[in-house]
């Protein structure tokens, strides 16, 4: 009997101590977690509670000190570059290690490894599109012509292995421990990976929905409702630059035949219409100081933790401040002693897609130029939690790897469609911020820029010296007029982009006349510039504001400035509401007495200003999107992947032709003009606004829009914030929709010592246990910034605390 | 009562001392050990390595978040299902108990095991 109650107890005692160690689905490692010691209350912890002194560093060639202020920005004082950057490798991992691996395991399509099959499609489809594919391309590039990027990177994953390898079970960051995995080694591969990503997430194209469209529609509806350049263009570089280069010639070849098929396979997410960012730089003449002053606010996911992190990176030669992300080298968006810059998304189609036709089912060879050519496989072995590896083979032709085919997202067996894509390409942006963080003049700034191939940008440029430039920079296929706007036939080697637009060609512009420079992901130029220019993604509304207030402008301080980031009026609602008001001749329905005329009254009197507490954008909101939705109804039910005309259009339409049959639905026996779209979506609006207030209590626009920042996990509600209280919206300047908006805000006045402020939604630390995790939200949400202004190594006002790194 | 006492105090500084540097089992180990050598009856030891275990990590969690005022506990509370993060510090204790409980149990019962044996040996024929 005692045999058996010592069985008994040693089996319980056995299962609990295994048990609480092991995961069961979604549930985490129970003892572990709870474990004072270990588990999740160590994650409690501020960072100056837990900081040391002196950390010794093998491999350091001298002394770094560190210092963080106290909204927990380190600066770090080094006496060489190297060590700078194995200081900066160390000093984020301290501090957002879990993010900055979980976002490269994710650009290495890894994430079935961490959360289990339920990645495997999103997993499959970063390795088909070839991201890992295109970081090796970049890690070989350096190993045979930039060694000492190289050396830099192995510097800063140095410095991140420091910290991994010395890491304690307590110290994991907290989603190591409710997911249950541990940190792996740091790479140069890993950090090529993550700008490959940041290429990801901002190159878009339509080209399969367009392929469609054109066989829907037809050539001549399709460039009605697409055109090339809007009818109120206010490019990048202004329209009335000058071109000074002789543009290599092209031409579109006779007879070119696209494939006519109708397609039918699932397409990738794309970027969400409406991110994007502003930046821009104001000369010296029109500011109150004389001196440039530059802002930048990329708008990207609001995720937590923050995709940025602040940092001031110093050695004897040069003091440089700004965002970083975390896994990059150097400062991706800031300002040194002599110049500021700043990036925003230069959308163009560099993403282009290839009918293969292969020789047999075994894909081993493919059709070019009328001969067979053989073909490469890479076999992604995809490990998945909990489950056997998934191995998925990629066919490689020399335009680029087939994406989709009969295993993947196609319904047909014959589908076999490669992607080409600029990111592909052995490339070294990596360089243009080591450069741009050191840089002193428009020279050292265009030498930056000529590093840069993907995901092109708008650079935006100021110097002490007073110079203001911007320059649209990317690797850009020299494309004939249309080329790569649908599916291509893989075969014909004239549907291949071959050349690139030099460098000295690419749009930029330096003193403008105008006295600014801006940019918000709009038209890079306009019609005179000599090379075909074409996205389907282009901003119509944030640049014709911005371009507004800077013309108006004049004196500014570094208030002015901020303010306008935070601007929340509503340009599409300005040009839009009156049109749709004017449709259903709102005044005459307020003259009969129409129930809903409070409703109608209440959007009449709007100043199209998009404040936190107004509910009129809240109703313009919903209408339009009624509004939209029925207009294009044929187009959304379809079965076939299509792209819809954007707002700029489709206010056009109801503007300059209500009587279109474009308006009229095919469905019914009736003829729909625009009116009918109108008043009907102004009867859902209604139903739809009644139905929130009932819920709610309220229609405010903040409530309306709930911008949340969501945690990169999102069943980690309680470590997102929901609700937050802000105005602005899609393609409004402060762009703060609900899940996307100004991820960094940055203001720069150069001078003598340059005044500089910041801010992003979010905080320093990666951990939601410490009170820098959020420490930047309320003044992000409220319009207000904090000091960004250089450090000496001397300062001592304001330190949260110091650490020293030895050799 | 000596022997609960002795359990319980001789487990408590060991759980205190060693927790910060191994894992919970290597202190569940620990505490089926203290009980084997104190030899307590199966219910003293059991009481004794539970509260002791269950006691040390409810106030190291109470500790905590005393000291560092962050407001991680109430976001563990919601993520895992629990209303109040007062809760979280129970569940913690509670864990503690049922670890040190059955360690120590287990540990008293393998040295009845052996004791029993010998008085066997002794009664027998």
């Amino acid at each position: 009997m005692k045999y058996i109650g010592f069985a008994f107890a040693l089996i319980i005692t056995l299962s609990l101590g295994v048990a609480l160690s092991l995961q069961f689905g979604s549930i985490p490692p129970l003892g572990k977690l709870l474990d004072p010691n270990h588990g999740f209350w160590q994650n409690s912890f501020t960072e100056d509670q837990i900081a040391k002194e002196e950390i010794f560093f093998d491999g350091l060639i001298a002394e770094v000190t560190i210092t963080y202020d106290e909204d927990l920005i380190p600066h770090i004082f080094a006496e060489n570059e190297e060590d700078l950057y194995r200081a900066q490798g160390y000093v984020t991992a301290q501090h957002r290690l879990w993010q900055m691996e979980f976002q490269t395991m994710a650009a290495a399509g890894r994430v079935s490894e961490i959360v289990g099959p339920i990645a495997l499609d999103l997993d499959r489809m970063t390795r088909r599109k070839g991201l890992p594919f295109a970081a090796e391309q970049g890690l070989q590039y350096l190993e045979t012509s930039d060694t000492e990027s190289l050396r830099f990177l192995n510097a800063y994953a140095e410095g991140v292995n420091l910290y991994i390898n010395e890491l304690s079970e307590a110290r994991l960051p907290i989603e190591y421990k409710i997911l249950n995995y541990r940190p792996e080694n740091w790479s140069a591969y890993k950090s090529i990976l993550l700008l490959k990503y940041m290429a990801d997430m901002l190159v878009g194209d339509r080209d399969l929905e367009y392929t469609n469209l054109r066989n829907m529609l037809g050539e001549e509806l399709l460039n009605k409702l697409f055109p090339l350049f809007p009818e109120e263009n206010d490019p990048v570089i202004e329209a009335e630059k000058v071109w000074d280069f002789e543009p290599l010639q092209i031409s579109r070849p006779d007879s070119i035949n696209y494939p006519e098929e109708d397609i039918f396979v699932k397409t990738m997410p794309q970027p969400v219409p409406g991110i994007g960012s502003n930046n821009w730089a104001v000369s010296g003449t029109k500011t109150q100081s004389g001196k440039p002053i530059l802002a930048n606010d990329p708008h990207l996911g609001l995720n937590l933790p923050s995709l940025w992190y602040a940092m001031q990176l110093t050695t004897p030669e040069y003091s440089v401040k700004g965002a970083t992300l975390p896994g990059a080298l150097g400062i991706i968006s800031g300002f040194n002693e002599n110049i500021a810059w700043g990036v925003t998304n230069a959308t163009r189609d560099t993403r282009d897609w290839y009918a293969i036709q292969f020789k047999q089912a075994d894909r081993l060879e493919y059709l070019y130029n009328d001969q067979w050519i053989q073909s490469t496989f890479r076999i992604e072995e995809i490990k998945v939690k909990g489950q056997a590896p998934f191995m998925d083979t990629v066919v490689y032709t020399h335009h680029g790897p087939i994406v989709y085919d009969k295993n993947f997202r196609a319904e047909r067996q014959d589908v076999n469609f490669a992607l080409k894509w600029t990111a592909h390409l052995p490339s070294n942006e990596q360089k243009t911020f080591l450069l741009l963080n050191k840089g002193q003049n428009h020279n050292d700034y265009i030498e930056a820029l000529n590093h840069y191939t993907s995901p092109a940008q708008n650079f935006v440029f100021a110097s002490n010296e007073g110079d203001i430039a911007i320059k649209v920079q990317g690797k850009f296929p020299l494309k004939w007029e249309g080329q790569g706007k649908f599916l291509m036939d893989g075969n014909d080697p004239r549907m291949e982009w071959k050349d690139f637009i030099p460098n000295e060609h690419n749009a930029a512009t330096l003193n403008p006349a105008r006295g600014f420079v801006s940019s918000a992901n709009q038209h890079s130029v306009d019609p005179s510039y000599p090379y075909y220019v074409f996205d389907n993604s282009f901003e119509h509304y944030r640049n014709r504001r911005l371009n507004e207030r800077l013309r108006l402008m004049g004196n500014i301080r570094i208030e002015d400035m901020m303010e306008l980031q935070f601007d929340n009026y509503h340009l599409h609602a300005a040009e839009a509401l009156p049109v749709m008001l004017n449709l259903i001749q709102a005044d005459t329905l307020i003259a009969q007495g129409n129930p809903n005329s409070d409703y109608l009254k209440s959007l009449m009197a709007w100043d199209f200003y998009t404040n936190p507490s107004q509910t009129e954008p809240s109703m313009f909101d919903l209408w339009w999107r009624y509004l939209n939705r029925s207009v294009w109804e044929e187009y959304i039910k379809s079965e076939k992947p299509v792209v819809l005309p954007n707002k700029y259009q489709t206010v056009k339409l109801l503007q300059n032709e209500s009587q279109s049959p474009l308006f009229d639905k095919k469905s019914t026996d009736k003829l729909e003009i625009a009116k009918d779209h109108v008043l009907a979506s102004f009867d859902s609006m209604i139903v739809a606004v009644e139905k929130f207030k009932a819920e709610k209590g309220e229609l405010s626009w903040a409530t309306f829009k709930n911008t949340t920042i969501q945690h990169l996990v999102p069943n980690f509600k309680s470590f997102s914030y929901e609700g937050i209280q802000t105005g602005g919206g899609a393609n409004i300047i402060n762009a703060t929709s609900e899940r996307h908006g100004a991820s960094w805000r940055m203001v720069v006045e150069l001078g003598d010592e340059p005044s500089a402020f910041g801010i992003y939604p979010g905080g320093q630390s990666g951990n939601p246990g410490s009170k820098f995790y959020d420490s930047f939200l309320k003044k992000w949400a409220n319009g207000e910034y904090v000091n960004f202004k250089l450090r000496k190594a001397t300062d001592q006002q304001q330190v949260l605390f110091k650490t020293t790194l030895k050799p | 009562m000596i022997r609960f006492t002795a359990l319980l105090i001789l487990s408590a500084l060991f759980i205190l001392i060693l927790g910060p540097f191994f894992s919970y089992p290597v202190l569940m180990i620990g505490v089926f050990i203290l009980a084997y050598l104190v030899g307590g009856s199966g219910g003293i030891s059991f009481f004794a390595g539970g509260l002791s275990f269950g006691l040390i990590w409810f106030f190291q969690a109470v500790y905590i978040a005393v000291q560092t005022n962050s407001s991680l506990p109430e976001k563990m509370a919601e993520l895992m299902g629990l209303g109040e993060s007062n809760l979280l510090w129970v569940a913690t204790g509670l864990l503690g108990f049922l670890l040190g409980g059955f360690s120590a149990l287990s540990g008293s019962l393998l040295r009845n095991l052996f004791k029993k044996k010998r008085d066997q040996g002794i009664y027998r024929y």
